[in-house]
């Protein structure tokens, strides 16, 4: 039995995953503990299923976070106007301008304050934001909460949408379900996700439009703000549907095209023809045989997109007035709290490579090939 | 001069990569393979959006269009009318004329942080795809490096620490969508050029004694073009959707020139009075996005089959 369960760690991986996330959300909206615990977990069931894959994919990372810290100091250190007055205003006096340069550490060489920043950086401290006074740590904690909710709901919904049309529509290939699948699935990809947004409160949230009289549109849910889950989960679901809905829609849309794409050449191949000469019924054909092997392009493109989210959504957040990281950044930004922009890109560059790999490691309960050590195919590394 | 002429361009033309997908197909059955697909009355009709789009933003200036910064009495709020063809605003404007003139920043933006992106980028990825070993290392590690960083974040600092008091908005765009640009397209031509430069009449040219950079220009450059002029125009598509979010938030081109991006954020508020404030610019850009999206998927899917997913 142990012996079994260590040949097949995504076994107990799995429910335990599932596990995790039900607890997040019985015990509280702790989901920064969540998804800690979820790359825990994520990371030991790899480790366990291929040891060698698993480390190469995460000394993998190492590299990629060094270029990446590098170009975003870089970039804003090499940005003109000085940082000191900025914060000081520009009736500065010269001796208090050189305090401040002194205290922020800008009269060291570039190289130096790098690696005072990266080895800070290591030890978990982003720095101290002047404009804030906060931690940047601390204040990228309490909005990061609100983003990883938003960006969880709206890929769930996403996938929700896109496997059963993307199955369909590879069912039905060429044929008319197929073509208005997609033809109303490229819409959803073309509009711009703010107009989405817009769209979705106009129709939703406040009544809609008035023709001739008639009113066509709903008034049946919150336009906008944030209720923590902790506080009053049914009205916390009620105010995220619409943000998560407006990401959605056209995530919805790049996920269905793919594995639509990859479901077509899929069932192409001669095992789909055998399990049908077996008399499998469609549906199980399709949903047991023919998805597993389609979903690998299309796991790798929700990484991105669950990347892509966790700061991302600015707009999205701007709009519903929710208090998450791309609020923060957009605030941080306009507000020239350079230190705060620093800290918050990285986090969410942290995150998002953190993803890819996650899914490198989800590709190992996925594909049977890559389990056996020095499984050949190095799977795709986005 | 004879021998310059590169004879592999006419011997490897039958055998391009969608030709023989074209007679795997056919032989594997599927209806229409053999034919090369028809771009369909849509992509013109996406075409000519596209055209008139744009003629009518270059032309704008000289068209009879009413005054786009021009308050007009009494009018505020209206919907469609004769005289206002797409109704007025808040304060009174024609939406018509500031709908064009919006076009005018949208395109320019987009079209220009293009080409310089295609120029950039489609030269940083053909080195990486060509040279390969330690070029492609470098490059891909800063293309990778650069794609983690969501673009809407990167492109608010830039524009906001580079340019606080939006003086030469416009400039700074430009330059922040190049930036935004390069590492994708990088990606597309370096995947393309990998495969390309495998083919034997590069060997061949190579053999011959053909310099990198003519190899490069003359043998690998023409094949994976069509490929990034259709990739070009669904990053123009994405262009316009950033400048449309930078807009929304009020950090665009300053007024009284009018982005649509900004009109749909000042039609918010009348939203349930007058939702066309709002809802004709978002009309607008999503045409726009949608007939560049479509245009550039035809034109990558005749030109690359395989590739044509996303």
């Amino acid at each position: 039995m142990v012996r079994k369960l260590t040949e097949r760690p995504s076994r107990i991986a799995v429910p335990l995953l599932i596990l995790i996330v039900l607890w997040g959300f019985v015990v509280g909206p702790r989901i920064r503990w969540i998804f800690a615990a979820l790359l825990i977990v994520g990371t030991a069931a790899a480790f366990l299923t291929n040891g060698r894959y698993a480390l190469r994919r995460i000394m993998g990372i190492v590299p990629i976070m060094l270029v990446v810290s590098f170009l975003v100091f870089g970039l804003m250190a090499s940005l003109p106007g000085d940082p000191a007055i900025n914060i000081l205003g520009p009736s500065a006096t010269p001796d208090a301008v050189e305090q401040v340069r002194t205290e922020l550490g800008l009269d060291q060489p570039f190289f130096n304050r790098y690696g005072d920043w990266l080895g800070d950086l290591v030890m978990g401290d982003l720095g101290t934001s002047v404009q804030r006074r906060q931690p940047v740590a601390e204040g990228i904690g309490q909005s990061i909460t609100p983003s990883l909710q938003l960006m969880a709901y709206s890929v769930i919904l996403a996938s929700l949408l896109a496997f059963p049309l993307g199955v369909y529509a590879a069912y039905k290939q060429g044929r008319r379900p197929d073509r208005v699948i997609n033809t109303v699935m490229l819409g959803f990809f073309a509009v711009p996700n703010f107009v989405i947004a817009v769209n979705l409160v106009l129709f939703l949230a406040i009544g809609g439009l008035s023709v001739f009289g008639t009113r066509l549109g709903l008034k049946i849910l919150p336009g906008a703000g944030y209720v923590e889950f902790g506080e009053d989960p049914v009205e916390h679901f009620k105010r995220m549907l619409l943000p998560a809905l407006s990401l959605a829609l056209g995530q919805s849309a790049v996920f269905m095209r793919l594995l639509r794409s990859d479901m077509i050449g899929t069932l192409r191949l001669p095992f789909i023809d055998l399990a049908r000469s077996k008399g499998l019924s469609t549906n199980r054909i399709l949903w047991r045989h023919a998805l597993r092997p389609s979903m690998f392009t299309l796991l790798t493109v929700m990484g991105f997109s669950v990347g892509a989210l966790i700061g991302g959504a600015i707009i999205t957040e701007v709009i519903f007035t929710m208090p998450g990281i791309g609020s923060f950044m957009l605030e941080s930004i306009t507000r020239r709290d350079y230190i705060s922009v620093q800290g918050g890109t990285l986090v969410i560059a942290t995150l998002y490579i953190l993803t890819l790999v996650m899914v490198d490691f989800l590709y190992l309960a996925l594909d049977p090939r890559l389990r056996t050590t020095g499984g050949g195919l190095g799977g795709g590394n986005g | 001069m004879v021998s310059q002429i590169p004879v592999d361009d006419v011997a490897t033309r039958a055998d391009t990569p969608s030709a023989v997908e074209a007679a795997e197909a056919a032989q594997a059955g599927i209806p229409g393979a053999r034919r090369r697909k028809r771009l369909g009355i849509l992509f013109w009709v996406a075409v000519a959006y596209l055209t008139l789009l744009t003629l009518a933003a270059i032309f704008a200036p000289v068209l009879p269009l009413k005054d786009y910064a021009k308050t007009f009495r009494g009018t505020s709020k209206d919907g469609p009318s004769l005289t206002y063809w797409l109704g007025n605003d808040g304060a009174g404007h024609d939406i018509f004329s500031r709908i064009i003139y919006g076009a005018q920043v949208s395109l320019i933006v987009a079209f220009v942080g293009a080409i310089f992106a295609l120029l950039i980028g489609g030269s940083i990825g053909l080195a990486a795809g060509y040279y390969r070993r330690r070029v492609d290392t470098i490059i891909t590690a800063f293309t990778d490096a650069t794609l983690v960083i969501p673009p809407l974040l990167l492109a608010l600092s830039l524009i906001l620490f580079l340019d606080p008091d939006a003086e030469r908005r416009i400039f700074i765009l430009i330059l922040v969508f190049v930036l935004l640009s390069i590492a994708p397209i990088a990606r597309v031509v370096r995947a393309s050029t990998l495969v390309w430069s495998e083919r034997e009449f590069v060997l061949a040219a190579r053999t011959m004694g053909a310099r990198n950079g003519r190899i490069m220009l003359r043998e690998v450059l023409p094949n994976v073009a069509p490929a990034l002029v259709s990739y070009a125009l669904i990053v123009m598509a994405n262009l316009i959707v950033v400048e449309g979010a930078v807009s929304f938030l009020g950090l665009s081109v300053p007024p009284p020139t009018p982005t649509w991006g900004d009109m749909i954020n000042k039609g918010r508020t009348d939203l349930d009075v007058a939702a066309h404030i709002a809802l004709f610019p978002a009309m607008a850009m999503f045409f726009t996005v949608l007939a560049l999206n479509y245009v550039g998927d035809r034109l990558q899917e005749r030109f690359e089959p395989r590739e044509s997913v996303l």
